[in-house]
């Protein structure tokens, strides 16, 4: 023990009289903190938190690979080492006690950092700093027993400079410490999850960013378990593979001993590939980054979303919340550390909630199915529809899986979308409305399609069963069909009320809201009276009875209109392609979609007059069902059915806005509608459809007043969500 | 009781290359004992064979009754060691370097008093690259004395030195003598080896080629004593008698100056000046040359310690 107390005591104080080694441990990372600090706008926003954990790794890299590494060649080299093997002592006291004076040293590094964080950014101190210095202290053993087997493997000093160059500059670059990793390349952020510098680049990140602790996270228990694995495999080989002169030699296949120290985080990166559960996962680091910052959009007509508006406000976002909103020009943005959106001439709105979409159809009309992959094509959608200024969707009807992946990567920043509010599949009938989707699909994924669109239970039991299942795999919500069908063609088995009472029950008891698709009257009669939370479409080919209306009102049953829907039936079927001419649309559309879709409709090859009488009739009954429904006081909310031929999703959303207008709702209803009673429909009033304190700020900011004209919600100025402001050309692919 | 150090049939081999081929002696308890050879010789090899420094390939040796090859570590505590060149950090201070190794051992002296007993007080606060090379020297003398071992090897200790440096060095090792410290030296000054041993071996490419005090070594050898002495007068003309155990007999040109070479010198120069006090010659002056260990090394190996 003296023995280690006196080498510890002695490396310590060679290690003051060291500029060199105080210059890689101290200012080395400073300065990268000042230029990060600058390149992450650290005064407006958290980009402190994120790269503070980038900076403490690379002084990590630095004390060890350095420090460690090339300082044992160096005493190897000028046969200093010599003096102590004729000293009763085996190379592991010279080797802890290297480790620990380097650990000392590094400390007051994240003392240091933290502190000016703290002070001059205002970052939060960590809350779980005993996990930030066990991880730390990790790093640094790891690291330094890298260093040390480098050391053992190399015979002179610039073997050893080559070896630890090979390993120090890859992790500086790749592995998130300089670089942040969500702007390199797939493969390169592959090769990152080789490397142990960028298990603590996220470790510290969880710590300081998502103020998570080190044992609380799997992904960092892993991490832990790693390095304290090369900290002991890499003692190990290098107290066996010690040499203490230069004189002796090593032969270059003991280098294969550093992939040995480096063999957890080569099985870990295995892993990783094999699994890609983590890629993105530095995206969703970046996601959240861009949505920690702060800033104020001034002076400009606030539409709040309880249905009053403010005709001059300010609203301050900071760390994806609205903070507040106030009237006028609001604070002072330099000392809320705040950038400024003038807002002067425009419109802010909550960000607009479609209620009904089925984000894995596109919209329009392919030319072949071969194109289709329903997890690019639902996420393509999402992102039209985040692009448009919805910033959450009610998905009423999609393959279970492909959407509750979607929401996921949604909900953890992977991926940009709307938020996603997922049924899964339609309860219906055999042979009812929703059957006829799968036999679109080719023969040999039928029965996957139908597992994954669709519900047809026999009994009440298993209805009720279905439903459980439902909600196992985290269903928002139950979506069920009544509908006999239209005319002499469109006809389908409606599903036996007994089944659908026990489904609506079911979800009732699930707390489950449930979506009702009904086609007429006595459809919504019986959706209303099983409880349904709301009734989509309406009815289309008749008027709703009073009585039903009245009992909507009372029990607070939504009406759901998708006038979009019908308005662009009745337009296929009569081979008119005028919803292509839409700015919107050409905006969110990719160009193969919209040239196929444009020959197929104006070709004739979708016209069908008897089609489009009916659909012509279905819009006009819906419009005035909606009328009287908000005359009767029953809650509007809005959806589109986004996904059915020409409603494409996120432009049809303000052309349902304008149909409503059209049928006579004045714009603030339709956009109370599209806004806060989406939002409590998804029971989700209190985070998303309004603008007010402790909200998400998920904003539209439109150029105009919609309230005049409703129109101005196309003309989008800026989106807003989860407070990022949006890059909207960045959401997909401009191809 | 067995001695201190005992090799015997010591052999090392580096890959083909036999260093040490055979080497045999012991060194008494109090010795100071010399390993002397030209460089390259095998003496460094052998000395950290003893020290533990390395396996030997074959033969047996006992330090202190113990095996360096596999008590090692028990043997490095007990033995004090000079390195041929020792190299610490630079930035080191002097009593830093003495706390640090004093605590890899198991039993100290007193540092202060070894500090001022090697003149390094007043330097205890100076950095090593501060140091000057008899400083060095002394430091690391020091550091071989840390746990005050009764056996010590010096590898080369006076190396590179200045000659007052030398002569501190050897001070040191008189005094050590004097303590009843066994002492294992290698050198390749043979003026070191004279002064400072009580017996010398004489390695040469891996083997011993002499081993004795240094004054056997030399008798032991063939060279003899030069006689020369100075006449006031020339010798008469005519042929010298030949004296007992002469040879090489010799005149000058003036015919004062007479030498000859003797195997027993003493005799010899009774017998010389008896013939010249009886031929009334007076004698200016006598010298007797003895044969240097020098003149024995190169006699013994046929080539210089200097090359």
């Amino acid at each position: 023990m003296r023995a280690y107390l006196a080498l510890f005591r002695s490396n310590m104080r060679l290690t003051a009289r060291d500029r060199g080694v105080l210059f890689f441990n101290y200012l080395f990372p400073l300065i990268f903190f000042f230029a990060f600090a600058e390149m992450f706008h650290a005064s407006t926003g958290q980009g402190i938190a994120y790269f503070v954990g980038t900076v403490l790794t690379m002084g990590i890299l630095g004390n060890g690979l350095w420090g460690a590494g090339m300082r044992s060649v160096q005493d190897r080299e000028a046969n200093i080492l010599r003096r102590f093997k004729v000293t009763p002592i085996s190379p592991l006291p010279i080797l802890i006690a290297s480790m620990a004076s380097g650990l000392l040293l590094y400390l007051p590094v994240i003392a240091l950092i933290a502190g000016l964080a703290h002070v001059i950014y205002a970052m939060p101190l960590p809350q779980h700093w005993i996990s930030l210095v066990l991880m730390a202290s990790l790093g640094v053993c790891a690291f330094r027993a890298i260093g040390s087997i480098l050391a053992a493997v190399t015979n002179t000093m610039a073997e050893a400079n080559i070896l630890i160059q090979l390993l120090y500059m890859p992790m500086l670059f790749l592995s998130g410490t300089t670089i942040p990793s969500s702007v390199l390349p797939t493969w390169a952020q592959t090769v990152a999850e080789f490397m142990p510098a960028t298990y603590l680049v996220t470790g510290f990140q969880g710590i300081f960013f998502r103020n998570q602790s080190l044992l609380g996270n799997l992904d960092n228990v892993v991490a832990v378990g790693a390095l304290l694995l090369t900290t002991v495999l890499g003692l190990f080989l290098a107290v066996k593979l010690f040499r203490w002169e230069k004189e002796e030699k090593i032969a270059p296949r003991n280098r294969l001993w550093v992939a040995g120290v480096l063999a957890p985080f080569l099985i870990m990166g295995c892993w990783r590939s094999y699994t890609k559960e983590h890629i993105g996962q530095n995206e969703a680091i970046m996601r959240d980054l861009a949505r920690s910052g702060t800033f104020l959009i001034r002076n400009t007509r606030i539409f709040l979303g309880d249905g009053t508006v403010k005709e001059n406000g300010t609203v301050l976002v900071h760390d994806g919340k609205i903070v507040d909103v106030f009237d006028g020009a609001g604070p002072d943005a330099g000392k809320l550390r705040a950038d400024v959106i003038e807002g002067s001439g425009k419109t802010l709105l909550p960000g607009l909630i479609d209620v009904h979409v089925h984000v894995s159809s596109p919209g329009g009309v392919w030319d072949s199915s071969d194109d289709y992959q329903v997890d690019k094509a639902i996420a393509r959608d999402d992102a039209a529809l985040l692009y448009s200024g919805i910033t959450a969707a009610r998905s009423t009807g999609d393959g279970l899986d492909a959407s509750l992946k979607l929401r996921g990567l949604i909900e953890k920043g992977n991926k940009l979308g709307a938020q996603l509010f997922v049924c899964g599949p339609m309860f219906t009938a055999e042979g009812g409305h929703g059957t006829e989707f799968v036999q679109y699909a080719p023969k040999f994924v039928q029965d996957q399609v139908r597992e994954q669109l669709v519900r047809i239970p026999k009994t009440a039991e298993e209805a009720r069963q279905q439903v459980d299942d439902l909600k196992k795999r985290g269903v928002d919500g139950i979506k069920a069909i009544l509908e006999s069908g239209f005319g002499q063609s469109m006809l389908y088995t409606r599903m036996d009320v007994g089944l659908f009472q026990a489904v609506a029950g079911e979800a009732r008891a699930q707390n489950l809201p449930l979506a009702v698709h009904t086609g007429d009257s006595r459809d919504v009669t019986d959706a209303v009276d099983a409880g349904a939370a709301s009734v989509e479409h309406g009815s289309w080919r008749d008027s709703i009875p009073d009585a039903v209306l009245a009992k909507m009102a009372h029990d607070g049953i939504y009406l759901d209109p998708t006038l979009a829907v019908a308005q662009a039936y009745s337009q296929y079927f009569a081979g008119k392609a005028d919803a292509l001419d839409n700015s919107l649309v050409q905006q969110t559309v990719t160009t193969n979609l919209l040239t196929a879709t444009r020959n197929f409709v104006s070709a004739g090859k979708g016209v069908d007059p008897a089609k489009a009488a009916i659909f012509a009739k279905a819009f006009a009954q819906s419009k005035e069902n909606l009328l009287r429904a908000w005359k009767a006081g029953v809650p509007l909310a809005m959806g589109t059915d986004a996904g059915n031929p020409l409603v494409f999703p996120g432009p049809s959303m303000h052309q349902e806005l304008k149909l409503w207008v059209e049928a006579g709702i004045p714009a603030a209803v339709a956009l109370q509608a599209a806004t806060a009673n989406g939002a409590k429909l998804l029971r989700q009033g209190d985070h998303i459809g309004g603008i007010r304190k402790g909200m998400d700020a998920n904003l539209l900011l439109v150029d105009g007043n919609p309230l005049q004209d409703i129109g101005a919600t196309e003309r989008i100025s800026l989106v807003v969500f989860k407070g990022e402001r949006l890059d909207r050309p960045g959401l997909f692919d401009q191809k | 009781m067995s001695n201190p150090i005992e090799v015997d049939g010591l052999k090392k081999s580096y890959g083909g290359l036999e260093a040490v081929k055979g080497v045999d002696f012991e060194v008494c308890a109090g010795e100071v004992f010399g390993l002397l050879g030209p460089n390259g010789a095998g003496k460094t090899t052998t000395v950290e064979i003893l020290e533990g420094l390395r396996p030997r390939s074959g033969g047996r040796v006992s330090v202190l009754g113990c095996d360096p090859g596999v008590q090692t570590r028990e043997l490095k505590d007990r033995v004090g060691v000079c390195l041929q060149s020792t190299r610490l950090q630079d930035k080191l201070k002097v009593k830093e370097a003495i706390e640090v190794f004093a605590a890899l051992y198991t039993r100290n002296v007193d540092t202060t008093q070894l500090l001022k007993r090697l003149q390094l007080w007043e330097k205890r606060e100076a950095h090593y690259s501060t140091l000057s090379g008899g400083q060095k020297q002394r430091l690391a003398l020091a550091l071989a004395l840390l746990n005050d071992p009764q056996v010590l090897f010096l590898d080369e200790p006076s190396s590179g030195l200045d000659p007052q440096a030398r002569l501190e060095i050897h001070q040191l090792v008189q005094d050590l003598r004097a303590e009843k410290r066994t002492i294992l030296l290698t050198t390749h000054y043979i003026e070191e080896a004279e002064k400072l041993c009580d017996r010398v071996a004489i390695v040469d490419e891996g083997r011993i080629i002499a081993l004795g005090t240094p004054r056997e070594i030399q008798e032991r050898t063939l060279a003899n004593s030069t006689i020369e002495i100075d006449c006031e007068l020339p010798v008469p003309a005519g042929d010298l008698p030949a004296w007992q155990h002469a040879d090489k007999i010799s005149l000058d040109e003036r015919r004062t100056k007479i030498s000859v070479v003797s195997t027993r010198p003493a005799r010899t120069i009774v017998e010389m000046v008896k013939w010249l006090d009886e031929a009334g010659i007076e004698l200016a002056d006598i010298h007797i040359k003895r044969p240097s260990l020098e003149e024995a090394f190169i006699e013994l190996t046929g080539k210089s310690l200097r090359e």
